[in-house]
């Protein structure tokens, strides 16, 4: 099996239905055609060039942000607003079709994730599975997520830092 | 108990409410209150399975189960495996969101079925060697022992043999739930939910019935704030003398091994000590025993060679523990029906004789159901090979490991199957250039617990574990801390001193850290975080493996936490109540608040009680580290009785959360019970089970979760102040939230006070009523008014 869409830890295989592996180029079609994404960003994103690299695409894509564990004071640190939730707090808001999104203009349709730690997101992204039929879920960690429905694949950071790059633009 | 043949009748008896007549004998309900006064008894007196259920729906409505599928397939009965992804259903027509419900419902019954078996194997060996009619007597400051039971079964219990008649109710019960488990029955995923909260009530008062039963027969603390600092870690052992480790969490084969070594006389001869729960209680039992402490130490302990015999009783061992014995030469004693690892049962043979095939290598190791042979055998094995394994060489030297660690390909899979991802690679890479440091990060504090996981997958044979153990050896000298020995309940009088302070909210919380080490990202953090509260005013309380890992850290100036605040049940109070049946103990002191400062009366009286503590009482649970299906059951069981309780990144993977919505405001409105009103209320507390992803995030949720509705504006301030306060130092800003908290100006923190105002401006904030009764159940009749609904 291909070691790239293994899901990073590997036990967290779920059932038959396994994310669909992106790159960079499928994964900005995605954002290109949803009407109100949302960018989910964890702790795990703690400094530059990451964080700078989020940053970036969160502007060019004009993405809400919301920021997961402490992730909050990191952003904010740096001048950035965000909103702040917990990862099953959002998660359950996502999930509920009926919830009217961050800028309560409704619910949102895509929902990007970076930065939460792994096994956690991983099941955030197994309730969105089950039950979030309204929006897609899309992870640009450097893990692959089996449980969202598209992932970028396991690599390294070079490798990653050029996929995140080629995010910033369209 | 109370049971009045026909001849002893009061005259009151024909108009007494509950008359339960059954076939064989008929009991009268009178029950004591502290005063001796016979009260009512409450409409569920041993409730059954739906019994509760209404209870159950209104804590939902509120706090609505969230599910995570942490597997999207059921493989239960053979029409599976079924796909149960996105609408699809089973065979049997079962759903997923009922498929996850069912699965808690099955951790519950498991957890609270090994609780409660480890009290009823306890409850039956202490009858046999006290005697049926042994006094339950928890001393002159504890009169209402067994709050659990109290309101459960409707009546105190007054002897050991009082104890079967909740431990049968308990068995009962557990076996109707555990039949819901079955294909083809239940099928809604809330009723599920009901049934997994009555298991979580069983294993609460299956841990009551246990420790009681041991606290009492076995003499240990009886709610002692001053019980002793008992020794812990593994730099404690003396390792010239032959050792007995116990692991697990049944205190008789422990108990046994002391009482023979103190018969002997051989206490300066053999060293017992314990890891996990056994270790906690055998120091409540003996002090001269010793903790080498919680359950992640296990592996690393064992694989050290340093046992010479490992006793083990129940739950939370490793079960691969006979092949780790065999490696290193040390012998295996099972001691219980719960894990007896294919060893001849040699229960009825003669002491020596069994001494004599565990040293000739006959045996690989014996299953022995009697503690005091137990004892015997454990300390003559320990001291007849002691020597001989002394001479043993079991764990390779730096330059091995240096060597070995040159092996790694870098594969990097040991990371990957890692439960927490740590960079494990990058220490043995460290390790092959001589560079120990990375590893040694990861030894401290339980960074890596020893799981095992990474070494079975490492290509290349690296032997991890036996590296971890060897990097702790050298480490020895550091790895002295303590642990004030668990006291058991908290006392009446304590309650009443600070049963008004927590209510009204003049102390801002009792927070419990309870729970295993599934920790992610190592074991600091539950200490940090108890520092944290301790500091600032709240009661901490604690148990189990959340007992030790705080005793493992030192501050600044190299005190431990309990060397450094004392075991009162009060403010800056740090208590250990004991092992993980003790826990019992926690939602115990929240039902004694009810009863002892609010007069409410507890026998029958679930719902009551329940009500009150989740409106009044500042309580909230933290298991960081929970991985059991007992810590399921545990928290659970708090649920139903309104504490709250924050998990761990891990818990997750339980598969049920029960979170509430701020946005839908309806859902928090409240009925003032005193004046009849319909108040708004506000989202206190938010949520009933939460999982943080890490420690910054868990604080600033524990301070908001300890308020609640019933707070004065006094206390209220102090809550959000604290609230306030973490938030600023863990997310840099002010809380948005906090004008939801906010019922009149008076609730302000005078420090954040213009902060404050600035939010309620923007939020278009106006006062609202406090209520004076606040409740989550139905008025008694119509309700007056609406007042300030929306
Ligand atoms: S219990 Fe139901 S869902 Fe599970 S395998 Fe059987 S038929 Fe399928
Ligand atoms: S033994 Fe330690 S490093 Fe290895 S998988 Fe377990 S926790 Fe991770
Ligand atoms: S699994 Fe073994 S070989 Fe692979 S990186 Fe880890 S230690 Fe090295």
């Amino acid at each position: 099996m291909n070691e790239r869409i293994i899901p990073w830890q590997p036990t967290v295989i779920a059932g038959p239905k396994q994310a669909m592996l992106v790159t960079p180029e499928t994964a900005k079609m995605m954002l290109k055609k949803a009407k109100r994404p949302l960018f989910v960003i964890g702790p795990l994103v703690t400094g530059d060039p990451i964080m700078k690299l989020t940053m970036d695409i969160s502007e060019h894509w004009d993405l809400p942000i919301v920021t997961t564990g402490d992730a909050y004071k990191t952003f904010g640190d740096r001048g950035i607003k965000t909103t702040r939730y917990g990862v099953v707090e959002i998660v359950n808001l996502l999930k509920d079709p009926d919830w009217k999104g961050i800028k309560g203009e409704g619910q949102h349709d895509l929902v990007m994730f970076i930065g939460c730690i792994y096994y956690i997101a991983s099941q955030g992204l197994s309730t969105l599975k089950h039950f979030a039929p309204h929006l897609k879920t899309l992870t640009i960690c450097k893990f692959f997520h089996s449980n969202a429905d598209a992932s970028f694949p396991n690599m390294n950071d070079d490798e990653w830092l050029k996929y995140l790059e080629k995010m910033k633009s369209d | 108990m109370i049971i009045v043949a026909p001849k002893d009748f009061k005259e009151d008896f024909w108009k007494s409410k509950d008359i339960k007549i059954s076939i064989g004998d008929i009991v009268q309900d009178e029950v004591s209150g502290e005063s001796g006064e016979p009260v009512e008894m409450g409409p569920t007196p041993k409730p059954h399975v739906t019994d509760l259920r209404e209870w159950d729906m209104k804590l939902m409505e509120r706090y609505e189960p969230f599910y995570a599928p942490f597997c999207d397939m059921c493989c239960l009965c053979t029409y599976g495996k079924c796909d149960l992804t996105a609408g699809k259903k089973g065979a049997c027509g079962i759903d997923i969101k009922a498929q996850q419900a069912r699965m808690v419902l099955l951790a519950c019954c498991i957890g609270a079925a090994a609780h409660s078996a480890h009290a009823r194997h306890l409850l039956e060996h202490l009858i046999e060697k006290k005697g049926n009619d042994f006094p339950i007597d928890l001393g002159m400051n504890i009169d209402i022992e067994a709050p659990i039971i109290r309101t459960l079964i409707g009546k105190a219990p007054k002897t050991l043999g009082d104890l079967r008649e909740a431990m049968d109710y308990m068995e009962e019960q557990n076996l109707h739930l555990l039949s819901a488990c079955h294909t083809g029955q239940e099928g809604s995923s809330v009723d599920f939910e009901s049934k997994a909260l009555h298991a979580g009530l069983m294993d609460n008062l299956g841990k009551e019935i246990g420790d009681i039963a041991q606290i009492v027969a076995l003499d240990m603390p009886k709610g002692d704030e001053n019980a002793p600092l008992v020794e812990m870690g593994m730099g404690t052992v003396d390792r010239d003398k032959p050792i007995v480790l116990c692991i697990g969490h049944n205190v008789s084969s422990g108990a046994g091994v002391i009482d023979y070594v103190e018969e002997e006389g051989l206490e300066d001869n053999v060293e017992v000590c314990g890891i996990c729960c056994a270790a906690i209680d055998i120091t409540r039992y003996n002090q001269h025993a010793k903790v080498i402490g919680p359950i992640s130490k296990q592996l690393k302990f064992i694989r050290s060679g340093v046992a010479d015999v490992i006793v083990v009783d129940e739950q939370c061992i490793r079960t691969d523990v006979l092949e780790e014995a065999k490696n290193n030469q040390a012998k295996v004693i099972a001691t219980t029906d719960k894990m007896c690892l294919g060893l001849p049962n040699l229960t009825d043979e003669d002491a020596d004789k069994i001494v004599a095939q565990l040293i000739n290598n006959q045996i690989e190791g014996a299953l022995i159901l009697n503690s005091d042979k137990v004892g015997e055998v454990a300390t003559k094995v320990a001291m007849q090979i002691a020597d001989d394994r002394g001479m043993l060489k079991l764990l390779p030297d730096m330059d091995e490991i240096q060597e070995l660690a040159k092996e790694c390909t870098e594969c990097g899979w040991c990371t990957r199957v890692c439960p927490n991802s740590i960079p494990i690679m990058e220490a043995v890479m460290g390790a092959s250039e001589g560079d120990f440091s990375k590893m040694e990060a990861l030894y401290d504090n339980d960074v890596c617990y020893t799981c095992g996981r990474c070494e079975q997958e490492c290509e290349r044979d690296i032997p991890i574990m036996s590296m971890m153990a060897k990097i702790g050896e050298n480490k020895l000298k550091e790895q002295r801390f303590n642990m004030r020995a668990g006291r058991g309940p908290i006392q009446d009088v304590e309650i009443r001193k600070v049963g008004a302070p927590i209510v009204l909210g003049d102390i801002p919380g009792v927070i419990a850290f309870v729970g295993c080490t599934n920790y992610p990202e190592g074991a600091q953090d539950v200490a940090k975080m108890a520092k944290e509260f301790l500091e600032r005013n709240y009661i901490v309380v604690t148990s189990g493996c959340g007992a030790m890992t705080i005793g493992e850290y030192r501050d600044e100036e190299g005190n431990t936490l309990y060397e450094k605040y004392s075991g009162d049940f009060d403010a800056k109070g740090l208590v250990n109540v004991g092992s993980c049946v003790s826990n019992a103990h926690i939602p115990g002191a929240c039902i004694k608040i009810a009863n002892i400062f609010a007069k409410k009366p507890l026998e029958g009286n679930f719902e009551e009680i329940s009500d009150y503590i989740l409106n009044r009482v500042g309580a909230c649970g933290v298991a960081w580290g929970a991985y059991s299906q007992k810590a399921a059951a545990i928290a659970t069981g708090v649920n139903r009785w309104g504490i709250p309780v924050v998990l761990g990144p891990h818990g997750t993977k339980y598969r049920r959360l029960y979170l509430g919505r701020t946005d839908k405001e309806e859902t928090w409105q409240l009925n003032d019970m005193r004046t009849g009103n319909v108040v708004n209320g506000e989202p206190a507390p938010e949520h009933l089970l939460y999982a943080a992803e890490n420690r910054e995030e868990a604080t600033v949720e524990i301070a908001k979760l300890c308020i609640r509705p019933n707070d004065t504006s006094k206390g209220r301030q102090l809550k959000l102040n604290h609230y306030i306060d973490l938030h600023k130092k863990y997310f840099g800003t002010i809380p948005e939230d906090v004008y939801k908290f906010v019922r009149v100006q008076k609730d302000i923190p005078i420090t954040y006070k213009k902060d404050v105002m600035d939010i309620l401006e923007e939020k278009g904030w106006e006062p609202r009523a406090i209520p004076q009764e606040p409740s989550i159940r139905d008025f008694k009749e119509e309700p007056k008014k609406k007042a300030n609904g929306k």
